[in-house]
């Protein structure tokens, strides 16, 4: 990214750490005006997330799929699309992967594992594709689909693992029958498992080994990578790139099946390595925040992992704040979304603490319209 | 720029489903057609009164995403700002409980006019003023709806009473039509009402000319003179008013009380059915009623007990539908061409 | 100028809004939620009975509770566990300071909740709902000292610190089928469920279809689960109102509405016609939603209740005393009482319910219900 200045680097993480401090402010003062106590909150946040070896192990496992649809959204973004459809490719991946964990019951351990979180990969792939090929073909737009696939692939989801009516409906492909009337899939098999860093009570697993290793395979791919050259032009400036003659459509397709393999990565991680089953419950709201955490990172994987390590340690602080301090975890969407706000729009924390603008700056948020 | 009237093909086909549905459903009504036929399951009056009141929030939804897509500034965040409506409108609803009904029902409907106002002021604020990416400040506004409701509802608080139907005099008297059309609630007629009223207002008015203007060519209309952010402020605040009263209607018309999450997806669907109504009130009307049509079905289907597909694949319906718009597959529909851009005049700056 | 007033008025309205729920809703503090008004049922135990109870000795014994997705104060089945923490409470002679719970925002956080607890060295830990079933068994395994109760989940494999209670809701849904069948006019009823992705539901569903059914064998059974995802399944009561009043319009003139708040949605709808003028009766599920939704009391003839309550407390009770049942530990089901329709039941269907409890608990009459098999 050009030639490296200590100065750059405190204007590039000035705004981003104004806007956590002003939403935490912010979160503070409604929480006060609730009437509840938010310095015995945040107490209660910070050292649910840190205080204690689980506290450390919780925010780890957290971060993993944060970490992963972050640089979903990201790269998507880089290459100046939108993909709101990480919670649907995240569905995707977890069914996919839940699909051969469950099933080759013999196969060993060190075939299985990444057989499994392949399939995951492979199923966020082909559903992020699909909007990727949408937009080039038809010019429908990638937020439009990507919120449509996310609402099928719940459904698609739920109908897999779903137990069957009364009234004559079939069961799902994927229900377990031994779990009767519930609608769940049998557990992954032992040897699909991802294997423990740390053992229970804490289930910190290699997952998280590999979401960290993820990091620099797109960092290198983004900026080391003619791909990735690509990606950047197509998303700094559509029109030029193609007098530039990059094949405009392959790379938004690219960037769309990366984002969604990343997606899809993330679902296979928390199957393997924490649910090791899927139920419909485990859908969550895993896109938006990946949202969130892209922003908040700059677009650049350094920057999400560093964002997705904050989010992660509010989710896990979030249990010990309620048992503490009395306040609902709900105030932690409140905050996220403050962040999200702040993060994508600098003008309202420049606005705020009157920082000025600095010439060579520029905005990182992509500008967006239906048209394309 | 197209003319004012002209109806899209995917309008056309809206609007074809909306006027079938309700022909079938007079002839099925009126003919002796034994009660546990399959006509009667898909077109009896029970389907279509479910489908009128699935559509009213679907409409005012899409009203709302209409008004502030109009004029350039995309808003996917309906359904935060229909949630804030739903949420004010019972706070409202909650704190007057000792008032006569009517009085207190109002006031909740003023409360979440004001909330949805709020929400769509904020989204035209950041939007414009800090020029947030739209579709960014679109998310925000359905998180933060969603954080801040469900962090203060608390499920302690009860309202009393809501709005009942209130049959129009002579007109409800007409058979099936009566039934579904004049019987309802205040807020049922005044989105209904008010799908005519957008579309008189769109494109047989000088505000509708102008606010077209600011969405399709901000450049020219500033340079007749438009106020291009002014109107993209207005509409954008009236659009957010619209989708509250959808969350009013939600809570002080449908149910009676808050949930959180109450909105389940609506404004989703809303903007959809704005989308495949090709940004036209009819045709948004239209689309709505069909995605309003296939939850009806779906339950006459389950209640009569004749289903064999999982309802998962009947569900995905509204979402597939939309997907088959946008992707052109039944005439392409055309958003406002500067839809998502920041306007900004010549020499103005933050 | 003009722009940054009309931001201060934004701000002030926000504040107002939070400002407004604060008074309505949190005027108790949240710190102490044992203070909360019992909603329900009295469960505020006299002076007499606590001094009654078993002098316990001095030892701490501290019991943690962990909510389905939801809220503690929902007015189902969270509520009815907390209130059979707070009931084992009063009989144990434990202060609020030993009575604690979590509400869960999402599902994927249930382990790391039930943590809290057993950091915090908790003695019993209830977790509520089937969906905990996964988390709970885990850390019952893992912490072999530790008594846990889980509501609703079923032990296929049981520990001996683990007790599961369960409840044959096809039962109290076999009531509610007899009832409805009973007071039905038009020879149709109608239900409105949650989802059928959630066991408790079908039971509920297939029971009362088949009271109904042999009540009146002729009698047209109309009911539908909502359509959505899990996750709207049961928060989304318009859906469960308008659908409701698509029964209604069917001609169905009683309504079972089992399904959280979705469930809620029809009874209101039905309590709203039925204040109109009309002859329809609802009825509730889970707790006596007569206590719980009182917008509901113009329709509600009864509700088909589990006994989470009384359930929870005596196994509570157990644990205190060292006699904790591990496995599978079934409630009680029943319907609630008539309340104002006392009158409008007549004696011989309170005769012929009372004969179907007699029957369904000695197993003379079976619900047909019987999950994967």
């Amino acid at each position: 990214m050009g030639n490296f200045s200590l100065r750059r680097l405190f204007r590039s993480l000035l705004i981003p750490i104004l806007a956590v401090i002003t939403a935490l402010i912010v979160g503070a003062v409604i929480m006060w005006l609730a009437g509840d106590n938010p310095i015995a909150a945040y107490k209660g946040l910070f050292q649910g997330a840190f205080g204690s070896a689980r506290g450390w192990a919780t925010t780890i496992r957290k971060w993993s799929p944060l970490l992963l649809t972050g640089l979903s959204v990201a790269i998507a973004f880089q290459a100046g699309l939108f993909n709101i459809g990480a919670s649907g490719q995240f569905m995707m991946g977890t069914i996919f992967s839940v699909w051969v964990g469950i099933n080759f019951a013999d196969m060993p351990a060190i075939i299985h594992v990444p057989l499994a979180i392949s399939a995951g990969i492979l199923g966020g792939l082909l559903w992020g594709a699909i909007p990727g090929i949408l937009k080039v073909t038809t010019g429908a737009h990638e937020v439009i689909t990507t919120i449509m696939l996310n609402y099928i692939a719940a459904l698609f989801a739920g109908w897999t693992v779903y137990a069957g009516g009364s009234q004559g409906q079939k069961p799902g492909p994927l229900w377990d029958p031994a779990a009767k009337a519930i609608s769940q899939t049998p557990p992954v098999v032992e040897s699909a498992r991802i294997p423990f860093i740390f053992g229970p009570p804490y289930r910190v697993h290699w997952g998280i080994a590999l979401a960290i290793i993820t990091i620099f395979v797109m960092a290198w791919i983004i900026y080391k990578t003619t791909i990735g050259f690509e990606l950047r032009t197509v998303g700094q400036n559509f029109k030029a790139s193609k007098y530039a003659g990059i094949r405009v459509g392959w790379t938004i397709i690219l960037a769309m099946m990366l984002a969604g393999a990343l997606a899809g990565m993330a679902g296979a991680i928390e199957t393997l390595g924490v649910n090791f089953k899927f139920a419909p419950e485990f859908g969550g709201s895993v896109g938006f925040d990946g949202i969130t955490v892209a922003l908040l990172g700059q677009t650049n994987p350094f920057g999400v992992g560093l964002a997705a390590f904050f989010l992660a340690s509010l989710a896990a602080g979030g249990a010990k704040m309620q048992f503490d301090s009395g306040v609902s975890s709900d105030i932690i969407q409140v905050i996220n979304a403050l962040l999200l706000a702040f993060v994508a729009a600098p003008a309202i924390i420049r606005y705020i603490y009157r920082i000025r603008k600095s010439p060579e700056e520029q905005e990182t948020t992509p500008k967006i319209s239906w048209g394309g | 720029m197209s003319s004012p009237t002209r109806f899209k093909k995917t309008s056309l086909i809206a609007l074809a489903i909306a006027i079938v549905l309700i022909i079938v459903g007079i002839v099925v009504n009126l003919l002796p057609i034994p009660d546990d036929s399959m006509w009667r399951v898909l077109f009896g009056v029970s389907t279509l009164n479910f489908t009128l009141r699935a559509t009213v929030p679907l409409a005012l939804g899409a009203m709302a995403g209409i008004l502030c897509e109009r004029t350039g500034i995309i808003n996917i965040g309906i359904e935060g700002m229909m949630l804030a409506g739903a949420y004010a409108g019972f706070v409202a609803k909650v704190a007057t409980n000792s008032w006569p009904l009517m009085p207190s029902l109002l006031f909740g409907v003023a409360a979440a006019l004001l909330a949805g106002a709020a929400m769509g002021y904020i989204h035209a604020l950041f939007s414009i003023k800090f020029k947030m990416d739209q579709i960014i400040s679109g998310t925000f506004l359905i998180l933060l709806a969603g954080g801040l409701t469900a962090y203060l509802f608390n499920p302690d608080m009860v309202a009393e009473g809501k709005f009942s139907p209130i049959a129009i005099p002579f007109l409800s008297k007409i058979p099936v039509i009566g039934d579904i059309f004049f019987n309802n609630p205040p807020i049922t007629y005044t989105a209904l009402i008010l799908v005519a009223i957008l579309h008189v207002a769109l494109f047989h008015t000088k505000w509708g000319l102008r606010s077209r203007a600011a969405g399709e060519h901000p450049r020219a209309a500033d340079t007749v003179g438009i106020n291009v952010n002014f109107y993209r402020y207005m509409n954008t605040t009236l659009g957010g008013m619209v989708a509250g009263l959808a969350g009013g209607f939600l809570v002080l018309e449908a149910v009676g009380q808050f949930q959180e999450g109450m909105t389940a997806g609506r404004g989703f669907i809303s903007l959809a059915a704005m989308i495949f109504g090709n940004w036209m009130p009819f045709g948004a009307l239209g689309a709505a009623t069909l995605f309003g049509y296939t939850q009806g079905v779906q339950n006459a289907l389950l209640l009569a007990g004749v289903v064999n597909i999982p309802r998962h694949f009947i569900s995905m319906l509204p979402y597939l539908v939309t997907i088959i718009a946008v992707a052109g597959f039944v005439g392409r529909v055309r958003p406002p061409a500067a839809e998502g851009k920041v306007y900004e005049t010549e020499g103005s700056s933050e | 100028m003009r722009k940054s007033t009309l931001f201060i008025l934004l701000a002030l309205l926000l504040v107002s809004v939070v400002a407004l729920s604060a008074c309505g809703g949190k005027a108790t503090p949240t710190q102490a939620p044992a203070e909360e008004k019992p909603a329900a049922e009295a469960t505020q135990a006299p002076a007499v009975e606590a001094t009654e109870a078993p002098a316990m000795e001095k030892k701490e014994f501290k019991v943690g509770l962990v909510t389905d997705v939801g809220r503690i104060n929902d007015r189902s089945f969270n509520q009815s566990a907390w209130e059979g923490v707070k009931m084992a409470a009063d009989k144990l002679g434990l202060t609020e300071n030993d009575i604690k719970y979590i509400e869960t925002k999402d599902a994927k956080d249930y382990a790391d909740n039930i943590n809290q607890f057993v950091e915090n060295g908790y003695n019993v830990i209830i977790s509520v709902g089937f969906a905990l079933g996964d988390a709970t068994h885990q850390a019952a395994t893992e912490n072999p000292d530790i008594m846990f109760i889980g509501v609703d989940q079923f032990q296929a494999d049981p520990l001996p610190n683990y007790a599961g209670l369960i409840f044959p809701e096809d039962k109290a849904g076999y009531l509610a089928g007899v009832l409805a069948a009973s007071l039905d006019k038009t020879g149709t009823i109608a239900a409105v469920l949650g989802t059928d992705l959630v066991p408790p539901v079908v039971a509920f569903k297939e029971g009362y279809e088949a009271g109904a059914k042999a009540t009146k064998p002729d009698i047209k059974l109309i009911s539908t689960y909502h359509p959505g995802e899990l996750s709207q399944a049961f928060v989304d009561p318009e859906w469960g109102a308008a659908t409701a009043k698509q029964a209604m319009d069917q001609g169905a003139d009683v309504v079972f509405g089992a399904g959280g708040m979705t469930g809620n949605g029809a009874l209101q709808e039905v309590a709203a016609a039925a204040e109109a003028g009309k002859e329809v009766y609802c009825i509730g599920v889970d707790t006596d939603q007569w206590e719980t939704l009182p917008a509901a009391h113009p329709c509600l003839v009864s509700s088909a209740m589990k006994l989470i309550t009384p359930g929870v407390a005596e196994l509570i009770t157990k644990a205190a005393a060292g006699d904790f049942p591990g496995g599978n530990y079934v409630g009680d089901v029943g319907l609630a009482p008539f309340h104002d329709f006392e009158d409008k039941v007549p004696q011989d269907v309170k005769d012929l319910l009372a004969k179907t409890k007699e029957g369904l608990l000695d197993g003379s009459i079976d619900t047909g219900y019987h999950p994967g098999g």
